[in-house]
């Protein structure tokens, strides 16, 4: 059966850059896009040519889906937010003279280099295509950004007990954040499992 | 009309075409053929990243059925995608009054 063939060639090249479940779909559709064609008199070679170029290129349909992929989204609005919350923390710990603070030195390095790491998996989830990537960037970019959040309340509640305004503002800002990530993480979960 | 023209409508033509009741994607390509004479010119395949993102905003909701031992996924308008679809409506409907009264020298609709 050549044409089938050619429509199982054109999903197996999808198949390795998107998830059991989009595949089944696309499939499904494929399959009646090409039983159309062979409805209007076409050969089952020619229709599944025709069903296949109306269909798209495989990479063509692999970006589109990269690109409707939550996290994709997910990444732009914490970028979008992470000058503003940046902004909050920066005044906390300025105003709140942090480098006398008894912590440390790592308590310094590390959420700067974790800062940075989540900073480039949201660029990644934002800017890529590529389902899969999009996918795991950004899932971990959340992750990392909640993480950050939680692990910033923290250290200044610990290392601060007589927490000032600019602190205060700046951890409200954390928490709000974390409330986001905690939304923005529900869909990428559900993408990333295959549950929908 | 220039098929980039209909594309940028996709979303609210997406919502339109479940309007009436679920239906698979393929059914949704379907109505977007008939609805729009075969004007709107794009790879069909896209049609379902694009009914992913707007589950993905609430606006349309699916799940899957077993059609003849092949799973279908059907998709359904939200409460959410009810009222975006009104308000793509009366934008649209303004839009098309107030280029039309420029257009062709009619009255121009009072501004809402």
């Amino acid at each position: 059966m050549p044409g089938p063939g050619l429509i199982a060639g054109y999903l197996d090249a999808l198949s390795g850059q998107l998830p059991r479940q989009v595949i089944d779909e696309l499939a499904d559709g494929l399959d009646q896009t090409y039983r159309r064609y062979l409805g209007l008199g076409l050969s089952p070679d020619a229709a599944a040519e025709a069903a296949v170029a109306e269909f798209g290129a495989p990479e063509l349909i692999a970006a589109e889906f990269g690109r409707a992929h939550p996290a994709r989204r997910a990444g732009r609005t914490l970028l979008g937010i992470g000058p503003a919350v940046g902004a909050c923390w920066a005044a906390a710990l300025i105003t709140g003279r942090a480098w006398t603070w008894p912590a440390p030195a790592a308590a310094a390095i590390v959420p700067g280099v974790a800062l940075l790491a989540a900073v480039a998996l949201l660029a990644i989830a934002a800017c890529s295509t590529r389902y899969r990537s999009v996918g795991r960037a950004g899932l971990a970019g959340c992750l990392g950004i909640a993480a950050l959040d939680a692990s910033m309340i923290i250290i200044v509640i610990a290392a601060d007990p007589a927490i000032g305004r600019a602190a205060l503002a700046a951890m409200a800002a954390s928490a709000a954040r974390l409330g986001l990530s905690a939304r923005l993480l529900r869909p990428i979960f559900a993408w990333s499992s295959g549950s929908c | 009309m220039r098929a980039e023209e209909l594309k940028g409508h996709l979303d609210a033509m997406l919502l339109a075409a479940l309007e009436g009741g679920p239906r698979h994607g393929y059914a949704v390509i379907e109505a977007l053929r008939a609805g729009t004479g075969g004007r709107l010119d794009l790879p069909t395949g896209t049609i379902y990243p694009a009914l992913r993102r707007l589950e993905n905003a609430g606006l349309i909701a699916g799940s899957w059925s077993v059609v003849t031992g092949r799973r279908r996924r059907y998709y359904r308008l939200t409460p959410a995608g009810q009222r975006a679809l009104a308000g793509r409506r009366a934008d649209w409907r303004d839009f098309a009054a107030t280029v039309s009264a420029v257009l062709e020298g009619g009255p121009c609709p009072d501004p809402a």
